[in-house]
């Protein structure tokens, strides 16, 4: 049927393997069953034929089938991508990425007969629960799935922009239905965090009952998910509000659960002559103001090499809260946008943006409640990385290490751009047994793999100067031992090791015995997860991290005095910035480093 | 199961738990079953009660188990009472407590749901769907209203779900439906939207010919149209043709309103609407201009609705194509985003793409596709995003070279930079492959994107003619060398890059692809691989290239030679472990060889190989293997040998069900043997004497019953008297007297004689002879060989065996049944002492006579096996039986063969026994090792001279015991005398003569007889006398004289006597000695009066018993 975008089932499992919660849709069911039986009819004449699995697996079933993939694809998500251990008909054998996302089982049923095929099933992972969702698509899309495992091609997805074959990735986007409003309920915790340093009176964050943050909590902190049960009710209601048929209508949990406990009253007159959107359905009363928050988060990968550039890249956000009557519009021009080398932009759906140049006219935007990121980006740094230097790590023995920082922080940073502190870490695959050498400022600590630096503590902000930090030092192993587990590296390979034979005459063409190391330490490498850029174990680093105030360092800011507000009404803008380090690496300059080329954009 | 229904569930903890096994499904759930009808109602009246807060989870229990909960037999009652109560719940004041907005929606939802899923229009009157509506509607119908405005909008979504279970349901109050619509203006406006825009999109797909303005019909009571319960819902009998105008203005009103929706909304809407602007021809760019910021936003959803209005309205949407790849390419690098929808958005991307290669604009083609440039993966893209990134690169520069191929022109991607080297850079992301463990995630992302490259886009599917092309293209030569140098550069690669391969051969369509790569490899590595420890890393490709037909071996055979040399040299105390390991791996190559390729294209280099191991190497389970493949290797036809080596994988071209079970992968010997197949064993399976008998029919068969092993002891009884006596007296040492030396110092029994020179030299003439004699009580005794063929009839095997119809198919060679591992034990009553088994590796069957005269050997993979012999020959074992004899005696010996068949089973059982005649025993007297070469004649005819006086009955020699070789045993001569008149013409005995005694004749006498046999050629080397005189012997001559006889006798005198006495023969031609020796310790002389017409042959020997068989003998030899 066109236009259906519906969920025939979810499931959400736990740690054990166990259904913890499920849902299923009858008449979404009613749905699938006719589309199989017209799809049964149309393909008689098909030469191949399958009978899709037209009924739901009970939760036994399920879970039964979960633990199976999850044997045959080595874990939850799987390989992903086809592997030597991968399987014919298995999702990693397709060797797409998305089957770490889009998943399939087999539901054994004895008195079927066969495995039947369920398909696809959107994967989300969130703490210990692992959340299943069931899209309704074609019925032809699940065979052409089985058919394309059949012929061994690799097409997980298709053509999935091609017209009518749009189905599956609706799925996917809803996926997070569940997870998904649980991460931007962090999400939101986090601007409350920012803007906390002044008192905000929040009464429709307030508003949000302690249901949705048991959930949010539950799914979203692992620790506290063991003494908690699954807050069954708190789903259900969500459910039966957001997608009463398993049709998607608003997954925005902080509005579904406002209705749900306050609910409405006479006094919620709507709007004279405009409707109310949707995702608004209260209407802010009381002292209006209006929050921004430019949130930016660096990553930097450091070579001090001359064949490799140094990459900063910023990827920053604009938090918004607007506490404003009614349904006004707010717009401003972004200053330094244009200035600044933006990469990409993207809004809220709240926000109007104009078809030509965004860069130059202002944004519209109709704010929704509560705290919302209006505006994502990636840039380049404007100005210089504020931690620039580099790390030499050397081995001059089996089991020590000589190394060496220096490092200039700030440089070319100005007030009100302050630091507020910067650690930088080395951590370590071989344990530390001892460290040597003192820093030129800050406090140094090691723990079992990792040493850490503290050159700036908290409360102690670097502003308006730059200093320059070095820290020369050994470090010292503890005695190289084979740390490979032999069961996991020979599921892996599949085959025992039979390298032995080559080992004196490779340590012999050592060139030093830096490379020699690097050749043992790469033995024990177990593959990382597709999640990962690189498999980390397999490189010298230091990683810094630091929090900047004051500014954002893409060079994107607001003017507080263009905002304005339509109906025009006077409210204070407040605005505030910081800069959070991400992946902030130094590679070490003696050692191997991952590396990659950057295309102009 | 419970054979008592569970009780009633009452409380709401009761209920849970039956929630639980409801849903939990199989035996729990079905414990419940008995309850079904009445669960619902228990269920429904708990949904009343006041105090239950178990409410709304029993309430989406019956929702989603209401194919269960309601029955066909009593579904129309719980219909109503779920109505009934939805209208009680509904109506009832909200008290906070019991009564909430929750459970009023929850009702809602779930009584629509269960409406809607036990299709209560068709089994039940449409009375309940009507009555539900009705209700709903009575919900709706108060817009703006305060409290209630989210249920509401769940009442909405509830007549929309109902509208869309029986579309055009609402259609005939639509008008008052858009009337609603236009006054709502809360959050549930949304709601309310989607269900006109839901009624108008059934109207319009049904085309029903309807106003929508019209408000006339009232809203309720509703009616239940017709439309739905006519049998043709076609929308019959409404009129013809929808109303545009009406439409078109409710599309405008429905247009104005897409900010008032949630992300999710709108693609619900967006869904509804673009089937409606292409049946009511709205312009797409409409909607573009109204829409097509979506793509801005960074919910996925909204990119999604853009994406799908694109597919829909391309045409509108051109011009507009950058800004989508540009957005995609944002999602993609947009930190913050799901990585889900990061990675959706490539694939979004390439799907966009590939349909752009497709239907786009040429113009545009290689603009759009050159942002495809763009995507490299970043540094801290995770590996899956990477992955991807390197998916649509690899696309990328196959479209490019696509478009080169259109446009001819030779075209360069970005600023002055080859495909290769785009491609070059994307992959230095994750170049680490080339050192991190070949297991590395690194490393599988590189090589799927080779893959991804050869075999082209995953999401194109490439015509074969672009793959030809890609195989032309600078692709694929930098990709090929990129892999040598790989292979040679970074060892720990192999294992990927021999995956890598696998993975193209094991695909139907890149198979020849794979073969290419592999025949490159060939090519390429061997030159540049340096011989030492390290080669072995390459062995898994070497078994790959091994593997393959389509790569002549002799490269890589040359290579495993040298290295098998390498390692010869370097052996030492340290490096036993290597050279054992290296050099299994090696034959492990060779076997992988001889299991895929014809043998004769390997013979010689393989051959090479294995001699070369055989000999020298160090290791001794090496040389073994090598020598047992190299036995099979010259045994064994082709296919046979793949079938054998073969350890239990598919085989190309060989028919697998007749090497499934081969011989290494069968259960170890399998004692189960099939005793009606073998027991008619010999019918098929034949042992044969190369050179039949002359004796036909033996007589010895007497002596078959008796008990083998122990005949020493068992003598007597059932042998006839000779056979006894006989044995007796071996064994009595009364001739043959064999004692130790010990006994013999005892007992001094040889007697002194006076004796004359010519006696004495007689006995230094025995003595010499029997001193040559090797007496097997200590020594190995002499060995007599009775070589046979072994052979069987592929024809009955296989008739006998069962229909082996899978051979059929086969052809020539390849049909015919073998045998392997044959063992054949022999045994014989006769004293003949063990008989040492014999072992044939190998055997073909007989192909029935008509099928190999055409057949012949032209089919056999081992040319070199079969040149020189016959065809027939090529389903022979040569066998020699080979024994030695105690006594001379004929006998028979019994064969017992064991083999295996192909499937691994053991056939085993008697063959016919293989009769040993006389003449098996015959043989050359043995000689010192002393004599001279020329002086062997006169040597032998000392010898016959010395027996033939010793044999005679007035021997002086009689009490003279001859030590034997060893010095431990002695023999004494106990001579006996016997005559036979042959009545054959001396033609005819010369003739059978030099056939069958000619390595016997010691001397011939008499010139005529000379003359006739010496022009024979045949007899050479022996002593030839002219004198007449010779031919003087009688049967009647005394010893002396006999003994004497070349000396004394006339020729006149014999001539009388023989004329005289025998009365044969006109004239005598001559005399033709023969002298035979019999292991393991007698001899037989014979000495051949020819005459014209007959023959008289005097006859001695020292061991009685065989002159009858020496009789029986002559006649066969001469007289048939």
């Amino acid at each position: 049927m066109a236009g259906d975008c519906s969920i025939r089932a979810l499931w959400i499992l736990n740690n054990l393997d166990a259904v913890v919660f499920s849902r299923r849709f009858p008449a979404v069911e009613k749905r699938w069953r006719a589309a199989c039986q017209s799809e049964n009819e149309s393909s008689e004449n098909d030469s191949v034929k399958y009978t899709v699995f037209s009924s739901l697996p009970s939760d036994s079933e399920l879970a039964a089938a979960f633990s199976d993939r999850k044997t045959r694809e080595g874990s939850v998500r799987g390989f992903g991508i086809r592997v030597s251990q991968s399987k014919e008909g298995s999702d990693s054998w397709v060797d797409d990425p998305i089957t770490r996302h889009i998943a399939g089982f087999y539901i054994n049923r004895e008195e079927e007969g066969e495995d039947n095929l369920l398909w696809p099933l959107a994967l989300h992972i969130k703490g210990p629960y692992c959340i299943l969702i069931l899209p309704l698509v074609e019925p032809r899309h699940v065979k052409a799935y089985t058919r394309v495992w059949a012929f061994m091609v690799a097409h997980a997805i298709g053509d999935i922009i091609t017209g009518d074959v749009a189905d599956p990735e609706v799925i996917v986007s809803q996926s997070p239905s569940v997870g998904g409003l649980l991460d931007s309920l962090t999400g939101s915790i986090g601007i409350t965090g920012i803007s906390r340093a002044k008192p905000v009176a929040a009464p429709v964050a307030s508003s949000v009952p302690s249901g949705a943050a048991a959930i949010g909590a539950l799914a979203s902190d692992i620790p506290k998910s063991g003494s908690r049960l699954l807050d069954k009710d708190a789903l259900r209601s969500f459910i039966s509000s957001s997608m009463p048929f398993g049709t998607p209508l608003d997954l925005s949990y902080s509005n579904i659960f406002s209705i749900k406990a306050n609910g409405f009253s006479s006094l919620d007159i709507p709007p004279q002559d405009l409707k109310q959107p949707a995702w608004k359905p209260y209407l802010y009363k009381g002292k209006q103001r209006l929050l921004f928050t430019i949130h930016e988060t660096l990553h930097a990968a450091m070579y001090d090499r001359d064949e490799i550039a140094d990459s900063l890249s910023v990827s920053g956000q604009i938090n918004c809260r607007a506490e404003l009557e009614g349904l006004p519009d707010v717009s401003f021009p972004l200053t330094g946008v244009g200035t600044s080398k933006i990469e990409t932009l993207s809004f809220h759906p709240c926000a109007q943006v104009p078809e030509r140049n965004v860069y130059k006219q202002a944004l519209v935007f109709s704010p929704p409640l509560g705290n919302f990121v209006l505006m994502r980006y990636q840039a380049t740094c404007s100005l210089g990385p504020p931690v620039k230097g580099f790390y030499q790590l050397s081995m001059v023995s089996e089991d020590e290490g000589a190394f060496l920082f220096k490092l200039r922080l700030m440089e070319g940073y100005k007030s009100p751009l302050t630091m507020e502190f910067c650690n930088l870490t080395m951590p370590f695959p071989r344990r530390i047994l001892s460290l040597d050498g003192t820093p030129s400022i800050g406090t140094v600590s090691n723990a079992e793999h990792s040493v850490e630096w503290k050159i700036i503590t908290s409360g102690r902000g670097l502003s308006g100067k730059s200093i320059e930090a070095t820290f020369p030092g050994t470090v010292r192993f503890a005695p190289w031992q084979s740390q490979r587990s032999t069961s996991f590296r020979s599921v892996l390979e599949g085959t025992t090791d039979d390298d032995s034979d080559n080992e004196p005459e490779n340590a012999n063409n050592m060139v030093n015995i830096e490379e020699f190391l690097v050749e043992k330490m790469n033995k024990d490498l177990p593959p990382v997860d597709l999640e990962e850029p690189f498999n980390w174990l397999a490189y010298n680093y230091a990683k810094a991290s630091f929090k900047i105030v004051g500014a954002s360092i893409s060079g994107v800011s607001i003017d507080p005095k263009s905002v304005s507000i339509y109906p025009t009404i006077k409210v204070p803008v407040e605005l505030s910035s910081q800069v959070t380090s991400g992946d902030y690496i130094l590679w070490n300059t003696l050692g191997k480093c991952p590396s990659a080329v950057n295309a102009e954009v | 199961m419970a054979e008592k229904p569970p009780p009633k569930p009452v409380s709401p903890r009761d209920w849970e738990s039956l929630t639980e096994d409801f849903r939990h499904g199989g035996a729990r759930r079905e414990k419940w079953s008995c309850l079904y009808p009445s669960l619902a109602e228990l269920a429904l009246s708990s949904i009343l009660k006041k105090e239950f807060p178990f409410k709304i989870p029993l309430v989406i229990f019956l929702d989603e188990f209401s194919h269960l909960l309601f029955p066909s037999n009593s579904i129309s009652s719980l219909l109503d009472r779920l109505i009934e109560d939805l209208r009680t719940t509904v109506q009832s004041p909200i008290d906070g407590a019991h009564v909430n907005y929750a459970l009023k929606e929850q009702m809602m939802v779930s009584t629509t749901s269960i409406l809607i899923s036990t299709n209560s229009v068709e089994t039940v009157e449409v009375r309940c769907t009507a009555a539900l509506v009705e209700l709903l509607l009575a919900v709706i119908n108060r817009p703006n209203h305060g409290p209630d405005r989210h249920a509401r909008a769940i009442a909405c979504e509830c007549l929309r779900e109902l509208e869309k279970a029986y579309p055009c349901l609402l259609s005939g109050i639509a008008g008052h439906l858009w009337s609603l619509c236009q006054s709502e203006r809360t959050h549930a406006s949304q709601s309310y939207i989607l269900l006109l825009t839901t009624v108008i999109y059934s109207i319009v797909s049904r085309k029903l010919s309807i106003s929508i303005l019209n408000a006339a019909v009232p809203l309720i009571p509703f009616n239940f149209p017709q439309w739905i319960l006519g049998p043709e819902k076609e929308g019959s009998g409404i009129g013809i043709g929808l109303n545009y105008k009406e439409l078109r203005r409710a599309m405008a009103f429905l247009l104005e309103w897409p900010r008032v929706l949630t992300p999710c909304g709108m693609m619900v809407f967006m869904r509804m609407i673009m089937p409606l602007a292409v049946a009511l021809d709205l312009q797409p760019s409409m909607l573009k201009v109204q829409f097509f910021g979506m793509i801005n936003s960074f919910h996925p959803v909204l990119c999604h609705v853009v994406l799908i209005m694109y597919s829909q309205f391309s045409e509108a949407f051109n011009e507009k194509e950058k800004e989508i790849v540009r957005r995609l390419l944002f999602v993609s690098l947009e930190m913050q985003q799901y990585l889900v929808f990061r990675l959706l958005s490539v694939h979004w991307l390439m799907g966009f793409l590939n349909r752009f290669m497709e239907h786009g604009v040429e113009m545009e083609k290689k603009s759009i596709i050159k942002m495809g440039f763009m995507f490299y993966p970043h540094l801290f893209d995770p590996l899956s995003l990477k992955a991807i990134k390197l998916d649509l690169l690899a696309f990328c520069s196959i479209c490019m070279d696509a478009l080169k191929a259109q446009s001819g022109s030779d075209m360069i991607v970005g600023e002055g930079k080859s495909v290769v080297k785009l491609f070059q850079d994307g992959l230095i992301s994750v170049s680490a492959f080339k050192w991190l463990p070949h297991w590395s995630t690194e490393t599988t992302v590189a090589f799927r994107t080779l893959h991804k490259l050869l075999i082209g886009s995953p999401h194109s599917e490439a015509d074969p003619s672009a793959t030809n092309k890609l195989m032309e293209s600078a692709f694929y030569s930098h990709l090929k060398g990129m892999l040598i140098d790989m292979i040679l550069e970074f060892q720990r690669l192999v294992p990927v890059i021999v995956a890598f391969v696998d993975r193209l051969l094991g695909c139907q369509k890149h198979h020849w692809l794979g073969e290419r790569l592999l025949q490159t490899m060939d090519e390429n590595l061997h030159p540049r691989v340096v011989i030492d420890y390290r080669i072995v890393s390459y062995f898994l490709i070497f078994d790959r290239i091994a593997e393959n037909q389509t790569i002549p071996p002799r490269k890589l055979l040359g290579l495993l030679t040298k290295f098998m040399a390498f390692l010869v040299e370097k052996h030492g105390p340290d490096t036993c472990g290597k050279s054992w390991s290296h050099g299994t791996k090696v034959l492990g190559i060779c076997r992988t060889m001889l299991t895929h390729h014809q043998s004769s294209r390997l013979f010689l280099g393989i051959s090479r190989l294995l001699a070369f191991t055989c000999l020298y190497f160090p290791d001794l389970e090496v040389r073994d293997h090598a020598r047992s493949y190299l036995r099979m290797l010259i045994c064994v036809p082709g296919l046979k040998l793949r079938g054998m080596l073969n350890l239990g994988e598919q085989l190309l071209g060989v028919s697998p069900s007749s090497h499934s079970e081969s011989f290494f992968s069968m259960q170890s010997p399998q004692q189960y043997q099939d005793p009606k197949k073998s027991r008619n064993i010999s019918l098929y399976i034949h042992l044969e004497r190369m050179i039949p008998l002359l004796v036909k029919q033996s007589w010895s068969l007497s002596l078959l019953p008796l008990g083998i092993g122990n005949k020493s002891k068992s003598f007597g009884g059932i042998r006839d008297s000779e056979a006894s006596i006989d044995e007796r007296e071996l064994d009595a040492s009364i001739p043959l007297r064999i004692t130790s030396g010990d006994e013999r110092v005892d007992k001094p029994w040889v007697p002194l004689y006076v004796m004359d020179s010519k006696v004495s030299e007689i006995l230094e003439v025995l003595r010499r002879h029997f001193s040559c004699i090797p007496d097997f009580r200590h020594m190995a005794g002499i060995r007599i060989k009775i070589p046979c063929n072994l052979r069987f009839d592929s024809e009955s095997f296989n008739h006998v065996r069962g229909g082996e119809s899978p051979k059929s198919r086969l052809h020539g060679v390849e049909a015919l049944p073998a045998l392997y591992a044959t063992v054949l034990k022999f045994s014989s009553p006769a004293p003949y002492g063990s008989i040492q088994s014999c072992h044939i590796p190998f055997l073909l069957g007989q192909p029935p006579m008509s099928d190999y005269i055409h057949d012949e050997t032209a089919s056999l993979d081992i040319d070199a096996t079969y040149v020189g012999s016959g065809e027939e020959e090529a389903y022979k074992a040569p066998v020699a039986i080979e024994f030695e004899p105690r006594e001379p005696t004929p006998g028979l010996v019994d064969v017992f063969i064991e083999t295996y068949v192909e499937d691994g089973q053991i056939i085993c059982g008697k063959l016919q026994s293989i009769k040993v005649g006389i003449e098996d025993l015959f043989l050359k007297a043995i000689t010192p090792p002393d004599i001279p070469e020329d002086a062997l004649p006169d040597y032998y005819l000392d010898v016959f001279n010395a027996l033939w006086d010793a044999c005679s009955s007035t021997s002086n020699t009689g009490r003279e015991a001859f030590i034997l070789k060893g010095g431990k045993g002695a023999a004494a001569i106990n001579g006996t005398r016997s005559v036979k008149l042959l009545d054959i013409p001396a033609d005819a005995l010369v003739h059978a003569t030099e056939h069958y005694l000619a390595p016997f004749i010691v001397s011939v006498t008499g010139e005529h007889l000379v003359d006739m046999v010496k022009y024979g050629g045949i007899v050479r080397d022996i002593v030839w006398k002219e004198e007449a005189f010779g031919l003087l012997l009688d049967a009647n001559t005394s010893a002396s004289e006999l003994n004497r006889m070349p000396l004394q006798l006339t020729f006149t005198e014999n001539e009388d006597e023989r004329g005289s006495e025998l009365a044969i023969g006109k004239r005598s031609m001559g005399c033709i000695d023969i002298l035979i020796f019999l292991p393991p310790m007698f001899h037989i002389l014979l000495q051949m009066q020819v005459s014209d017409v007959s023959t008289l042959v005097q006859i001695r020997t020292d061991h009685w018993p065989c002159l009858a068989y020496i009789d029986e003998y002559l006649e066969a030899l001469f007289l048939t």
